[in-house]
């Protein structure tokens, strides 16, 4: 009975959020058609359009499946239903990263199609580039971990805003990076120690996220 | 199977401003409880406890015989709870909801959901978003009734309703009602519909349980009586009067577990018995919440 309602709890924010999804997807594409055949302020535009739609559906997924839910008194009616508060979270964490796992990976795929096809695009920027769309996930993680926890808007506002500073300073600090940097601009895509030391903090970095979330979801008294 | 539908057993809970204490409750299946109580008495914190919702720090609360919070999933499935201050996705239409509660509960009753859609004037083609407060409130009900549910849990159902939604609302509750296997609690600082719900009320203030017995002895137990004695009389402090309130020659006496006994002992005091008065249910809930605040001779 515990994953049926996880699962029409899961089904019910795909539900309300396909639009959304869409619209990104949409976003996506089209930065990655300019990605592809544009040039120069084009490129970086599609480039920035790219990074955009992700952040962007990120931040707006959480603020609609959980901020929300809050803001608009619609959790007593789900907290009405035969589900306890760590199926809830289950659900939401579920249902986030279901809905933006697929338009990321869309994306991912679609940019490493995008940098392969490409001839002006050097095939080194490949690592960079997954780099920079794991922090995106990082950040989203983040987010959606400080709605869930705090169920507050200001929280998940600071969250944002601390995220996209970071996010920022994360691309100067990659960038710069001499391990990563000599090979960015290569012909071929080098998948290095610390490309690779990167990836795996940002994947640890959202295991413990996750993990400590049902964490302090565990622990709480008051659900309403 | 316990007889019993709801059992609190010295729950309390603490938040920085207020506090829920010691607070003991018994509704026997097939009964309909009136909780009673102010604005920030502890009823809504109650019904959250109940629901699994808020954690008592300390105490037993069972539902339907499981014990609460850590049976909640296996409680809920037989329990409609509804409240004044839940919503409803306004982006999806009422069908929508509909739909959403029939894949999620077996005994989701179609005729009955349509005969509710009828009988509080509903458009299941409609989006939440253009309902109206009274509209929000059936349709919340709706749903929750035609689940067909054991027990009902209704937090402040009426508030904010039209006189005639608020009818309609009662009179669909009263239908409910018919259903001999079905418990009811509801809360509400509405005296009035509590009345004409209820067969067992419940009056909760400051956190505090203050009294709880069922309607006909509330009715028959309160009495006002009105005296008239010179002021150097003493009136005798008599077992079952809760506050004698003197101005000049007038005197009332509120007698919550009255005996015709009691208006003889006073005229024996030199008293003259002007009247002996039956008290609405709304006065009796003034009355028990002053007596108890310490405020009867405000």
């Amino acid at each position: 009975m515990t994953s049926f309602m996880v699962r029409r709890l899961i089904a019910k924010d795909w539900r309300f959020n396909r639009g959304l999804i869409g619209f990104y997807i949409a976003a996506g594409v089209i930065a990655l058609a300019m990605i592809r055949f544009g040039e120069k302020i084009v490129f970086y535009t599609g480039g920035i359009l790219l990074i955009s739609a992700l952040i962007g559906l990120g931040i707006h997924l959480t603020i609609a499946t959980v901020v929300e839910e809050r803001k608009r008194k619609t959790l007593p009616f789900v907290m009405s239903l035969p589900v306890s508060f760590m199926e809830y979270t289950t659900a939401k964490i579920m249902a986030n990263l279901l809905v933006f796992l697929g338009p990321w990976l869309t994306l991912v795929a679609g940019t490493f199609v995008v940098i392969l096809g490409r001839e002006a695009i050097p095939n080194g920027l490949t690592p960079f580039a997954v780099i920079l769309l794991l922090e995106i996930f990082v950040g989203y993680t983040l987010i959606l971990a400080v709605a869930l926890i705090t169920e507050s808007e200001a929280w998940t506002i600071g969250a944002i805003v601390a995220t996209n500073i970071f996010f920022n300073l994360f691309l100067f600090y990659v960038s710069n990076r001499p391990g990563l940097a000599a090979d960015m601009k290569g012909p071929t895509a080098v998948w290095g120690a610390e490309a690779l030391g990167i990836m795996a903090v940002e994947l640890a970095a959202i295991a413990v996220i996750l993990g400590l979330t049902f964490f302090f979801q565990s622990r709480k008294k008051d659900f309403l | 199977m316990t007889s019993l539908a709801v059992h609190f057993s010295g729950v309390e809970k603490s938040y920085p401003h207020f506090k829920l204490d010691s607070v003991d409750l018994a509704l026997p299946r097939g009964c309909v409880m009136g909780f009673v109580g102010p604005n920030g008495a502890g009823k809504s914190t109650t019904i959250r406890i109940l629901m699994g919702l808020v954690h008592q720090d300390r105490g037993e609360v069972e539902a339907l015989g499981r014990a609460m919070p850590d049976e909640q999933v296996a409680a809920k499935w037989d329990i409609g709870f509804f409240s004044e201050d839940m919503r409803l996705y306004e982006q999806a239409r009422l069908d929508w909801h509909m739909d959403f509660m029939r894949s999620i509960y077996p005994g989701w009753d179609p005729d009955y959901a349509t005969r509710l859609l009828r009988r509080f004037d509903l458009n299941p083609q409609q989006k939440l978003k253009g309902f109206s407060h009274g509209q929000r409130v059936k349709a919340g009900l709706m749903l929750t009734l035609a689940r067909r549910p054991k027990l009902l849990v209704l937090d402040e159902p009426t508030t904010g309703l039209d006189p005639v939604a608020r009818s309609e609302v009662l009179a669909e509750l009263m239908e409910a009602m018919t259903d001999e296997e079905r418990t009811i609690l509801f809360s509400s600082h509405n005296t009035r519909d509590v009345e004409q719900l209820s067969d067992l009320i419940v009056f909760i203030d400051r956190g505090r349980i203050i009294d709880a017995r069922d309607k006909e002895t509330f009715l028959e137990s309160w009495r006002r009586i009105r005296l008239e004695a010179p002021p150097e009389t003493a009136l005798p402090e008599l077992s079952g009067v809760a506050h004698v309130k003197r101005s000049g020659r007038l005197a009332v006496a509120t007698a919550n577990r009255f005996d015709p006994e009691m208006a003889e002992a006073y005229r024996q005091a030199g008293a003259a018995v002007q009247k002996v008065e039956p008290m609405t249910l709304e006065e009796i809930f003034v009355a028990n919440v002053q007596i108890g605040r310490g405020e009867a001779n405000d």
